[in-house]
């Protein structure tokens, strides 16, 4: 095969297509990238979350080799690739704006990293030709690129790469510039790829939806740092920090103080007054403050006070229907003025609820998680 | 009355549209359709007697069989495309760095540098070459101070001045389409162009020029149009020998007084200065529209 003109030396034992050891980059006084550490297994799909301007683009440059980093190890296929110039690394980029060469055919935008791989002439057609029929677009090759719409523009960026059996393919939220129903389409269609391709992806985004549909590992970023790495499960039920559970997925947030703490459960007076139970995976003194998170999903709603015990019940006043189809919610305020945003489900016992109404929510304490503010008062702003 | 408003309004339409046109249709006619179609028809008469002129080709016919007049021609109009070849070579350098590498202040700084001789006449700046390049000058001093002449060097009234002169006087339209298309480049591009394995010579040969061609052909035109009609430059920096074919149409009308023949020369001249271009155009393959847009 002619694929192999990157891949020198590959040990067999590694099993990691990109590790990262201790990365940090700093613009002046800024860490733009702080100590990061991962590494990726062969073929994952691998997305870093992070709010703007959390040094997610950086740390993807400096994969590419567009940046180099001020101390830290990049290692590709176990190799270090520190010195190796971006035309050089057996990593391809998909960009933000795709980047396809607007003075090129489709075809010739798929040749061109061919050509300048050393791939020889004749063997070009059949590689663009099987490349354009993976990503279904079977005889776009001569088509010009302002003739093609934002979907078939990022399967070429994506085909570009993947003709070259990148190591790593990285992509720079190529999702950003489509609209809602045809982003839905590509999350799918990446996944897709991915899948088919059986190549490593990176890919960065400020969208969570994205990065928990597709991905197998997401990474959360902020400030520089990984916050928390994990299958978007475990990032959606088991936050390691108050950053990963206000960021990915909707919460209710509330600031309080300790009460007591007794095991894993721990008893909340929040600043409205409003004594709750929650789940507390560290120790916290009485006294200490803390901000609570419960998921709209995780309460109940009950037109009469619940048979079954619950750790948390409150009386609610119904504020306002927010309709949105499968993802209706409703708001709900406590007498201590306390407003909750609670998800509707669609069934017929709810469908005669409307604003002003008295009903009843609830949640076992094991649903809703607690975390100490920590001394940067900051951190939970998200 | 109520049905008319539409049409009121559609005779001011077209009332605003001539008025609007009448500047450049003016301008166009008065200055440069009736001079040319008087020059054609100046060049296309012989006189036969004190104030009688009759129809005759001899103006051209003396072109072709005078060999002075032929060779001065030519001569100009390769000068003329070696001047432009060479301002595009040290102005596409010059342009890259001010549009892709410097950001901020310093761009708008080399920029502006760029601007600054062009706030003096052309004629004061060729002075300033010939002070630099004369038999007494200064270039011709410091080498005898350094002991490299052992006698004044005079640099001026040869080939290598004039074409000194016609690059430093044309620098400016080269670096401005040019660093314009090169500023509309997106970044991006040259990076996915390294991304997927380019070396610099072709990412510059494969994503910038192709880009930057249409500010390339834009600027090559001015600037071998600027060049070609050139009357100063070669007549300061080149003496009496330059042999520049607007000083052949100066010598004509002034001199000679045979405004038959420069007007010959002049129509000449503009048929030689649009084939070179229409060539030009051709072999790159751009379209005069995309260029000049």
């Amino acid at each position: 095969m002619t694929d192999q003109a990157f891949a020198s030396g590959v040990d067999a034992e590694v099993q990691e297509d990109l590790a990262c050891a201790l990365l940090s980059k700093h613009f002046g006084e800024f860490a733009a990238v702080d100590g990061v550490s991962f590494s990726i297994p062969r073929g994952a799909f691998f997305s870093i979350l992070g709010p703007s301007g959390c040094g997610k683009t950086t740390l993807l440059r400096m994969l590419a080799g567009f940046q180099q980093p001020d101390s830290g190890d990049i290692l590709i296929k176990g190799s270090s690739v520190l010195h190796t110039p971006p035309n050089k690394r057996p990593v391809n980029m998909v960009f933000q704006h795709l980047a396809l060469f607007p003075t090129m055919s489709v075809a010739q935008n798929i040749a061109y990293g061919l050509k300048r791989k050393g791939v020889p002439k004749r063997e070009h057609a059949s590689l663009i030709d099987e490349v354009l029929a993976k990503v279904q677009l079977p005889g776009y090759g001569d088509k010009r690129i302002d003739q093609l719409s934002g979907g078939q523009k990022q399967r070429v960026a994506i085909a570009r790469c993947l003709v070259l059996n990148p190591a790593v393919l990285l992509l720079d939220e190529p999702l950003g510039a489509l609209d809602l129903k045809l982003r839905e389409q590509m999350k799918i269609e990446l996944k897709r790829l991915q899948r088919e391709f059986n190549t490593t992806f990176v890919y960065i985004t400020h969208d969570q939806s994205e990065a928990m549909v597709m991905s197998d590992q997401v990474a959360v970023m902020n400030k520089g740092r990984f916050e928390q790495v994990g299958t978007p499960q475990e990032l959606y039920y088991q936050p390691k920090t108050a950053f990963v559970a206000s960021f990915v997925g909707d919460s209710n947030q509330y600031a309080g103080t300790v009460q007591a703490q007794s095991g894993q459960v721990v008893t909340i007076v929040t600043e409205h007054g409003v004594r709750l139970l929650s789940y507390g995976s560290q120790p916290m003194p009485s006294g200490s403050p803390v901000t609570l998170f419960i998921r709209p999903e995780v309460m109940q709603i009950s037109t009469s006070q619940p048979v079954t015990e619950q750790d948390n019940c409150l009386k609610v006043t119904i504020l306002r229907m927010l309709f949105d189809g499968a993802h209706s919610q409703v708001q709900v305020e406590t007498a201590e003025r306390v407003v909750l945003t609670v998800a509707l489900p669609q069934t017929a016992d709810f469908q005669a609820l409307e604003a002003g109404r008295s009903v009843y929510v609830s949640w076992q304490a094991s649903q809703c998680l607690c975390f100490p503010v920590s001394p940067e008062p900051a951190e939970a702003a998200q | 009355m109520s049905g008319e408003p539409g049409n009121v309004n559609r005779t001011q339409y077209r009332l605003g549209f001539w008025l609007l046109l009448a500047p450049i249709v003016l301008w166009l006619s008065l200055l440069i359709i009736l001079p040319h179609i008087d020059m054609v028809l100046v060049s296309l008469r012989e006189r036969i007697a004190s104030r009688q002129y009759g129809f005759s080709l001899s103006n051209y016919t003396a072109f072709f069989t005078e060999p002075l007049y032929w060779n001065t021609f030519v001569r100009t109009a390769v000068m003329s495309v070696i001047a432009t070849l060479l301002t595009l070579i040290i102005a596409f350098p010059v342009s890259f760095y001010i549009a892709k590498v410097l950001t901020g202040r310093p761009k708008i700084a080399l920029f502006i540098l760029c601007l600054i001789p062009f706030w003096v006449s052309e004629l004061v700046r060729t002075y300033g070459w010939m002070i630099l390049l004369r038999e007494t000058g200064l270039i011709s001093g410091a080498l005898q101070w350094f002991g490299l002449a052992d006698q004044p060097v005079e640099m001026l009234y040869n080939d290598v001045a004039i074409m000194v002169g016609l690059i430093y006087t044309s620098m400016l339209f080269m670096v401005v389409p040019l660093v314009t298309t090169l500023d509309s480049l997106d970044n991006s591009l040259i990076e996915a162009g390294y991304d997927l394995g380019g070396s610099s010579l072709h990412v510059m040969k494969s994503i910038v020029i192709p880009h930057a061609m249409p500010g390339i052909m834009s600027g090559c035109i001015v600037v071998f149009m600027l060049t070609l009609g050139n009357y100063l430059t070669p007549t300061l920096l080149g003496g009496k020998d330059s042999l520049w074919f607007t000083e052949q149409i100066y010598t004509q009308f002034i001199t000679r007084f045979n405004w038959e023949q420069g007007a010959a020369f002049g129509i000449l001249l503009l048929v030689l200065s649009s084939l070179i271009v229409w060539l030009g155009l051709k072999i790159t393959k751009q379209s005069f529209t995309r260029v000049m847009s």
